[in-house]
């Protein structure tokens, strides 16, 4: 595509539904009531000059280039900020008019240098467009007259620079950061002709800015300007495609010069974003072409030994006999594969059809298992289907949004501003957070109420919130007796009224006054609109999956389901998590959430994959990881994700990867995980990539290549090539069949294809005959599932506790400019901001430890430690400490634990109990702790010792139900996500009469469907 | 006005937050609380910009940006006294500009400065209201009217004699 | 010895030529004598070339002496000052004073009459009537009453008060509406409403109570400009002073109707005056103009239905509330009703406050009220309605003053200032203040108003240089066409109206070389 410049209609669309006739230049138009005159002419093709209106921002009226006459109506009224009257009759060219914006302009010019031949923005300038437009030949006033030529130029941003003697003072800077962005950082000082843009201080990067780019974006000049397009130049194509940060998805502009990305824009029409970014998408992709990036393939016969440049083809090979002969020796179950969550769907897809046909098992599980695993547990349960109810727009209808364990300013930011847009619209925001995060409280932005509870009490929290809702009348009746099962609801009902999960009777567990607890409720539950929004502070926990049924539960008592402006949304960490799961990731699932050991579904892809497939669940990460280090477990293939880094407990995660025979990774760079490997397949970047990312609202965006792979090969064909070399043919000419593939098999997908998606930019599944363009809201009339089920939340703590040796709790997440473990990031100027994970503590808990800004201190656990800088804030509460996992010699992941939620084993990263010590400074040296592949100490088995942790954990979760009932569930549950190895193990404990097992799993390992 | 260019009034961050509070809590708008701060420090110091923004819930831009527009709000301590001389048409009727000059003159100051020890200040004001009465200025607190060289110099010569 | 009571002006003007001093060395005076005495320190009777005049009350009524010098007063008190003795500073009955006699005061009544801040005193003089009234009537038929009346707003546009009014009544609100009295009174030449302020603060208030009323709003806000330290006190006094007799807060006179009153000050910004900045300013953010609509009736302080009136508008809404609107509605000329009260300053002999029905004339009010000008020279040019006014010659002075007329020879009535110049003034750095006052002042959001006003100072200056001064005549005249037609508010199109009654009036100080030129205003100062 040539470069694209979106139409700008000058002023936004009005909602109005009444339709005004008016006539401009002599076409009649007819338009909704409230459209200015500017947009309504532009429908007709009538582009009045403009340059402070822009319709991403509401109207302004002061650069009066947009003069228009209208009979009837004295003087010239600004069209940007005149709505349409039924019956106006426009002029936007007469003489008259014509003057005027000469004049305009000729005052313009007069303080404008005239540099434009050597002008960054020489051709993609607004201001050079506009003085064409409106035939400007002369300025009369010269340019000897006051001006502001010698402003000096503000380089401090590391993405783009502000030269003020260019700035024509529109004000859409400092608009952009106010309406669309929600920051406020950029203003107007002084006033008349001494008015100009500031930050209030100093410059740029020291302000308050956070570099999400509107500003840069709205410029009608050069003055707010990408240094890329500065060195590079004017692009010249654009390619649209789809960020690969964060689960908001944004769309993009890729705009190009040759093969040579210059910039990335926010693109308008994209579903999730409507034109606005972040620091990361919009300025941190230099990654992709980065030094650090490896191209070609490698091997190595051990880890110790330097890696070898090979072929593809030998790569391959290699790998495909080792991967075999492993089998051959340690058998079927032996070998198994990761998908990655910043992988498009077509590749994933790809990795999960190689592990259940070339290697013949359901070993196959996503990093979604790490964040969101809880997520489809807990709303499948309740709702029938695995992934949030809103589309982002609906925000824009709430008028109570509970915000719990997500921190969207840091962690999802364009959704943040989206947020905090309709917070300064009149919503009340409930935060629910240990930390004070910004959305507590940030410029115009007030939570009504910070329930600051305790790290891991979540779920007591909700059920006190539930008991007020069901104890104060607070219930929706009616939507419960049209939506939901009664019976599931009279017992859930009567189960969180007992005084013992009142907000008085829990207040001591969770640390939040019982009166805050009950205003919040009654908040929540009693505006027309509320809508729950949440992150990986709800699923990161022991308890993940019954919080997500809690959620659910109160969303459901309170009516709040099934139209705009309610619902229970997850925010996606990572680009695609949405999507990998949805692809069958899951080693007990295929495409579309069903289970392996349906037969019918299993038919359905054994028909189109011409091979017999398992029908039981295959291991999750953390369970390949115990067989790994017990030796059953031999061969991985890690497709772009550092499970050295991101997963927990990083000793026992190494020790894992250090006992296997072969271990692939297919990445962009040698991460920690590539340190451990064999093989390395090197990936391609999101701008070479061709397929779909889904991102957190359900919504498949298209990601299309920017270039051609710089490793050679699409990643899905380097999968393709390894399982054919297993022995199983697989063949795609392009990405656009695989996609075709999964619309084939997989009901919610069946109307998604690549031309589809071409023609109207994006759609939210399900997709299919029923809903052909998507689904923006889901469960509007009815849940997925039939009714709407209730699920009993006792509130079962985590085994991980303070004590005198650990006393303080470590909850992790991310930072604004910083990604997941960094690989993206690291490698861009956003190190400018963050260049090392720093520890957050308290005042009180830092002075009582010696501790000051900036000290190196030790921050140790049961299973390990690491060393930070600490941060002294009162943003952590005291006993709480926080850190980031963005940075590989940081290590915060030697400290977190094996711990994890009961269902879906997603680790708990948010309640560790650690000490914390000050370090000496000659320490400092040695920032890193010693890492190595050393071998835990197991009394028995890994793997037996886990499942006896899971086991018992889950007769903890059930014993509420009884012994009978209770055995049931766990039976239950462990038939459907253990693998048979894994309830082989259990039943050689029972048999040897483990005295750690509960008795709940003693009476379970009876039941018949175990075995 | 209790600031000089040698004594600066001191800065005090909880002072500043308590008279920021106590304009917050008057509901007064981000304009009172400047007013305040200023009544009290003398001038509105760049450290008291964060703590404003802050304890009014905007950003430092914003405060920055309100600060700089409006001509009353001081970003450095002001003169011990300041004499402002109106230059709006009612004043210039009778002889405002032939004032000023023969003040900025007596006082080797421009419009906008301050003597070299901060003893006095020249400022210009647009309309005092006194606009039958005029010339007229304000000296430190006092509206005066029917200014001319002579009254001028009766007032400004205890000033400059005390400033030596 | 019986209590003599006096009444020396505490009006800002009269404190600005010295009635602090002179009431203290009056009361230092009597006390020496022996003679038990009340000063009472009233608003101005707005003969302000008198100032300061002191008022002594006898048996036969409110004798003057003025103007009073410090060194005036052992003189007076020797010559029986208590008394009403003669004296060469008597001016006998004050009501009888022609200058004063022949006003119509309708507005202005009560001011210099009482002592602003006794709230007995207000209501003894038929204060508060209004809003007795007004409490037992329908809003609607407040606003019909202002509507008959032919009130249009005072703070310069002239708009219909009525109109205004019930476009609030009319605007529903979900749970606030406010009225926000303009006490910006920025122009220079104007300073009715700090006169009002400070001479009769319980109009001001009576008047916002009844606007709330009348219109649904319950929360009132009065922005005074921070130039009026005096009127910001005495307001502040009198509204405590109106809370604590129950006319304010929750039960207005007792009665449902709630209306809560404060003072927010302004902080140096001419442009605040107008009213969307004005709201900005209340709101604490820069005083940048608003695009309208949304008018402030629909979307005004904090996007909720605003009525803002000026002080002298709302002053006027108790006396005709409470006369019906009939008596306000006979006086004047065509569709400007009532009366306007016109403020003399500048060069000009007997300066201060006429209220006179719409209709009189420049001569009327600058000859004979003001005794021509204060230097003795012949009147070259007056400027009407302030900075943003036409500057006018004596071939005017027939002209009746108001909105209408006015508009017809391109000027204003505007806020009713008068600043007259002698023949020394030289028009064309007259018309080049207009603009260097616009680039002081324009707020800067839109382009003709933020570029074009620094553009018409350096026009001016050439053809003030004769550089290519036929060009730059033109040029001045197109950049005058482009502030007009195309500036967002009065300030940056109503410029051109003083830089052009300048050009058409006095041309020939357009035409005149460099060097005969006055040492005027630029020379001397830079902006």
């Amino acid at each position: 595509m040539t470069l694209l410049k979106e139409h700008d209609l000058g002023t936004s669309a009005s909602n109005s539904d009444v339709m005004v006739n008016v006539e401009i230049d002599g076409i009649d138009i007819s338009v909704a009531a409230g459209t200015s005159v500017m947009r309504a002419a532009a429908m007709c093709g009538i582009d009045v000059p403009k340059l402070c209106a822009t319709d991403r921002l509401n109207a302004f009226g002061s650069c009066r280039l947009c003069l228009v006459e209208i009979q009837g109506v004295t003087g010239t009224p600004a069209s940007c900020t005149t709505p349409v009257t039924e019956g106006m009759r426009i002029s936007t060219q007469t003489p008259r008019l014509e003057k005027l914006r000469r004049g305009v302009m000729e005052l313009y010019i007069s303080d404008h240098p005239l540099d434009c031949l050597t002008c960054a923005a020489n051709g993609d300038c607004e201001l050079q467009d506009m003085a064409g437009a409106v035939g400007l030949r002369e300025v009369r006033y010269g340019y000897q007259g006051d001006n502001h030529f010698d402003q000096p130029i503000d380089e401090s941003n590391p993405y783009f620079r502000f030269e003020p003697s260019k700035c024509i003072v529109c004000s859409r800077c400092v608009r952009a950061c106010e309406e669309i962005q929600g920051t406020f950082a950029l203003t107007i000082t002084g006033r008349g002709f001494a008015s100009k843009v500031s930050t209030g201080g100093k410059n740029f990067f020291d302000s308050e800015c956070v570099s999400c780019g509107a500003c840069v974006q709205v410029c009608p000049t050069a003055t707010l300007e990408e240094k890329s397009v500065v060195s590079l130049g004017v692009p010249q194509r654009t390619v649209i495609t789809t960020c690969a940060y964060c689960g908001v998805g944004c769309s993009f502009k890729a705009e190009l010069r040759g093969d040579e990305v210059v910039r990335m824009v926010p693109y308008k029409d994209g579903g999730a974003n409507e034109g606005h970014s972040c620091v990361k998408g919009r300025f941190a992709w230099g990654y992709a072409t980065h030094k650090d990036r490896v191209l070609n393939p490698m091997i190595r016969e051990a880890i110790t030994d330097p890696w070898r440049e090979v072929s593809w083809d030998e790569a391959i090979a290699y790998a495909a006999n080792s991967l075999k002969e492993i089998q051959k020796r340690h058998g079927i179950a032996s070998i198994g594969a990761i998908t990655s969550s910043r992988c498009t769907d077509e590749e994933v897809f790809t990795v999960q059809k190689m592990v259940r046909t070339a290697f013949g098992n359901n070993n196959t599980d996503t990093c979604a298992r790490v964040c969101h695993s809880p997520t489809g547990y807990g709303l499948s349960q309740a709702f029938g289907t695995s992934a949030g109810t809103q589309d982002f727009r609906s925000i824009d209808q709430a008028d109570v949004i509970l915000l719990i364990g997500a921190n969207p300013t840091d962690a999802h930011p364009v959704f943040a501003s989206r947020l905090k847009r309709r917070i300064r619209g009149g919503a009340k925001l409930i935060v629910a957070d240990p930390r004070r995060i910004e959305l507590v409280r940030t410029p115009h932005v007030t939570a009504a109420h910070h329930l600051q509870l305790r790290p891991g009490t979540n779920v007591a929290l909700m059920n006190a919130i539930a008991h007020v809702v069901v104890t104060e009348g607070l219930v929706d009746e009616a939507f419960i007796k049209e939506r939901c099962e009664s019976d599931s609801f009279t017992t859930w009902a009567q189960f969180v009224a007992r005084p013992e999960n009142s907000p008085e009777a829990l207040a001591s567990t969770i640390g939040v006054p019982p009166e805050e607890v009950r205003s919040a409720a009654r908040l929540y539950a009693t505006a027309p609109n509320s809508t729950i929004y949440y992150g990986l502070g709800v699923t990161e926990h022991s308890q993940g999956s019954t919080m997500v049924m809690a959620l659910a539960n109160l969303a459901m008592a309170t009516g709040n389901l099934g139209r705009e402006g309610v619902g229970i949304n997850p925010l996606r960490g990572q680009n695609n998590v949405q999507g990998s799961s949805d692809m069958g990731s899951f080693p007990h699932e295929f495409p579309g959430y069903r289970h392996v050991s349906d037969n019918t579904v299993r038919s359905i892809f054994e028909k189109e994959w011409g091979r017999v497939l398992d029908s039981e669940p295959g291991l999750r990460i953390p369970n390949m990881f115990d067989a790994a280090i017990d030796g059953h477990f031999k061969g991985l293939f890690v497709h772009g994700e550092d499970i050295a880094q991101s997963d927990p407990n990083t000793k026992h995660v190494k020790a894992a990867l250090a006992s296997l025979e072969l271990l692939i990774v297919q990445d962009l760079f040698i991460n920690e995980t590539a340190k451990f490997a064999h093989v390395f397949f090197p990936g391609t970047s999101f701008l070479e990539k061709d397929g779909t990312f889904i991102n957190a609202e359900r919504r498949i965006n298209r990601v299309r290549p920017a270039m051609r792979p710089r490793n050679g090969k699409h990643e899905w064909q380097i999968v393709c090539e390894l399982a054919t070399a297993m022995g199983y043919t697989m063949h795609y000419d392009n990405s656009s069949q695989i996609l075709d593939e999964i619309a084939r098999t997989t009901p919610t997908f069946s109307g998604v294809s690549f031309d589809l998606l071409d023609k109207v930019g994006s759609v939210q599944w399900p997709c299919n005959e029923k809903a052909p363009l998507g689904t923006p809201v889901m469960h509007i009339g009815t849940f997925v599932r039939g009714k709407g089920h209730f699920s009993e939340t006792p509130f079962v703590p985590t085994p991980e506790r303070t004590n005198r040796r650990f006393p303080l709790i470590l909850t992790t997440g991310r930072v604004l400019s910083q990604y997941n473990v960094g690989a993206q990031t690291r490698r861009t100027e956003n190190l400018r901001w963050r260049k090392e994970d720093v520890l957050d503590i308290h005042p009180f808990d830092a002075e009582e430890r010696g501790i000051f800004e900036g000290s190196l201190v030790t921050v140790a656990s049961r299973v390990g430690e690491t060393n930070l800088h600490a941060h002294v804030t009162d943003h952590v509460p005291q006993g709480v400490v926080y850190t980031t996992f963005h940075f590989p010699g940081d290590a915060a992941n030697m400290v977190t634990t094996e711990f994890s939620d009961w269902a879906t084993n997603c680790p708990e990263y948010k309640v560790t109990a650690v000490e914390v010590t000050l370090r000496n400074a000659d320490a400092k040296i040695t920032k890193q702790p010693a890492i190595n592949g050393e071998i835990a100490v197991h009394e028995n088995s890994a793997t037996a010792e886990s499942v006896v942790r899971m086991a018992n954990q889950l007769a903890d979760v059930f014993s509420y139900l009884g012994e009978k009932e209770g055995a049931l569930k766990v039976a239950t549950h462990i038939r459907k996500f253990w693998s048979p190895a894994m309830r082989d193990e259990l039943q050689q404990r029972v048999v040897a009469k483990d005295s750690s097992l509960a008795p709940l799993v003693v009476a379970a390992a009876s039941e018949s469907i175990l075995v | 006005m209790n600031g000089t260019a040698e004594e600066p009034a001191m800065y005090d961050e909880n002072r500043v937050r308590t008279l920021a509070a106590e304009g917050v809590r008057l509901g007064g708008s981000l304009l009172e609380v400047l007013h305040m701060v200023q009544n009290d420090l003398g001038y509105l110091d760049e450290r008291v910009v964060p703590i404003i923004a802050d304890m009014l819930n905007l950003s430092k831009a914003e405060v920055q940006g309100v600060i700089s527009f409006y001509r009353d709000y001081r970003e450095k301590p002001p003169a011990a006294t300041v004499v402002k001389l109106c230059r709006a048409e009612a004043c210039q009727a009778v002889g405002a500009e032939r004032l000023v000059a023969y003040a900025s003159k007596r006082l080797g100051i421009a419009i906008g400065e301050s003597s070299a020890d901060g003893q006095i200040g020249l400022e210009q004001v647009f309309c005092l209201g006194n606009c039958a009465l005029g010339p007229s200025g304000m000296i430190g607190d006092r509206l005066i009217g029917r200014l001319d060289e002579a009254k001028l110099d009766s007032h400004l010569d205890p000033l400059l004699r005390s400033g030596g | 010895m019986s209590m003599k009571t006096i009444y020396v002006p505490k009006d800002s003007a009269s404190r600005s030529v010295g009635s602090d001093e002179v009431a203290t060395a009056i009361r230092e005076s009597a006390e020496k004598a022996g003679i038990p005495v009340n000063i009472v320190r009233n608003g101005s009777r707005g003969m302000l070339w008198l100032e300061p005049l002191v008022e002594v009350v006898t048996e036969k009524g409110r004798f003057g002496y003025g103007p009073v010098a410090l060194e005036d007063v052992d003189d007076l008190v020797a010559a029986g000052l208590f008394e009403g003795g003669d004296h060469r500073l008597s001016l006998g009955h004050v009501d009888e004073i022609p200058w004063l006699a022949g006003q119509t005061r309708y507005t202005f009544g009560l001011v210099g009459a009482i002592d602003p801040l006794s709230a007995e005193d207000y209501e003894a003089h038929g204060g508060l009537s209004g809003l007795h009234k007004a409490v037992e009537m329908k809003p609607e038929e407040i606003v019909e009453v202002i509507k008959q009346s032919g009130l249009r707003g005072r703070g310069g546009a002239g708009f219909p008060t009525g109109v205004k009014w019930s476009t609030v009544l009319e605007t529903p609100a979900d749970d606030i509406k406010y009225v926000c009295a303009n006490a910006d009174e920025g122009d220079s030449g104007t300073f009715v409403d700090r006169m009002l302020m400070e001479g009769n603060p319980f109009a001001v208030i009576e008047g916002m109570i009844i606007a709330g009323i009348a219109t649904g709003a319950t929360e009132g806000l009065i922005y005074v400009r921070s130039e009026y330290p005096d009127a910001i006190a005495t307001m502040r006094t009198a509204i405590e002073v109106s809370y604590g007799r129950g006319w304010l807060g929750s039960s207005v006179l007792g009665t449902d109707h709630k209306f809560n009153l404060s003072i927010r000050v302004g902080a140096g910004s001419y442009i605040c005056g107008e009213e969307t900045a004005m709201l900005e300013s209340l709101e604490g953010h820069r005083g940048i103009v608003r695009s309208k609509p949304p008018l402030p009736a629909h979307a005004g302080l904090f996007g909720k239905p605003t009525v803002i009136n000026n002080i002298l508008t709302l002053a006027s809404v108790p006396r005709i509330i409470q006369d019906g609107p009939e008596i306000y509605q006979s006086l004047g000329v065509g569709r400007s009703r009532g009366t306007q009260v016109f403020q003399i300053g500048g060069n000009v002999a007997r300066g201060g406050i006429v209220e006179l029905p719409f209709g009189v004339t420049l001569h009327t009010l600058v000859n004979e009220y003001g005794g021509g000008t204060r230097s003795g020279l012949p009147i070259r040019a007056v400027q009407v309605g302030g900075p943003l006014g036409a500057y006018l010659p004596t071939t005017a002075f027939d002209v009746p003053l108001d909105y209408e007329s006015f508009a017809e020879i391109d000027a204003m009535v505007g806020h009713g200032g008068i600043v007259v110049f002698d023949e020394s003034v030289d028009m064309a750095r007259q018309a080049r203040f207009a603009m260097e006052f616009c680039a002081e002042e324009s707020c800067g959001k839109c382009t003709p108003c933020r570029v074009g006003a620094v553009r018409g100072v350096e026009v001016i200056n050439r053809i003030i240089a004769d550089d290519q001064r036929i060009a730059n005549l033109k040029l001045l005249d197109e950049l005058c066409d482009l502030m007009t037609s195309g500036s967002l508010c009065a300030m940056g199109s109503l410029t051109p109206m003083p830089v052009r009654s300048a050009l058409t009036h006095f041309e020939v100080d357009f035409h005149r070389s460099p060097e005969s030129g006055i040492a005027g205003t630029g020379e001397v100062l830079s902006l």
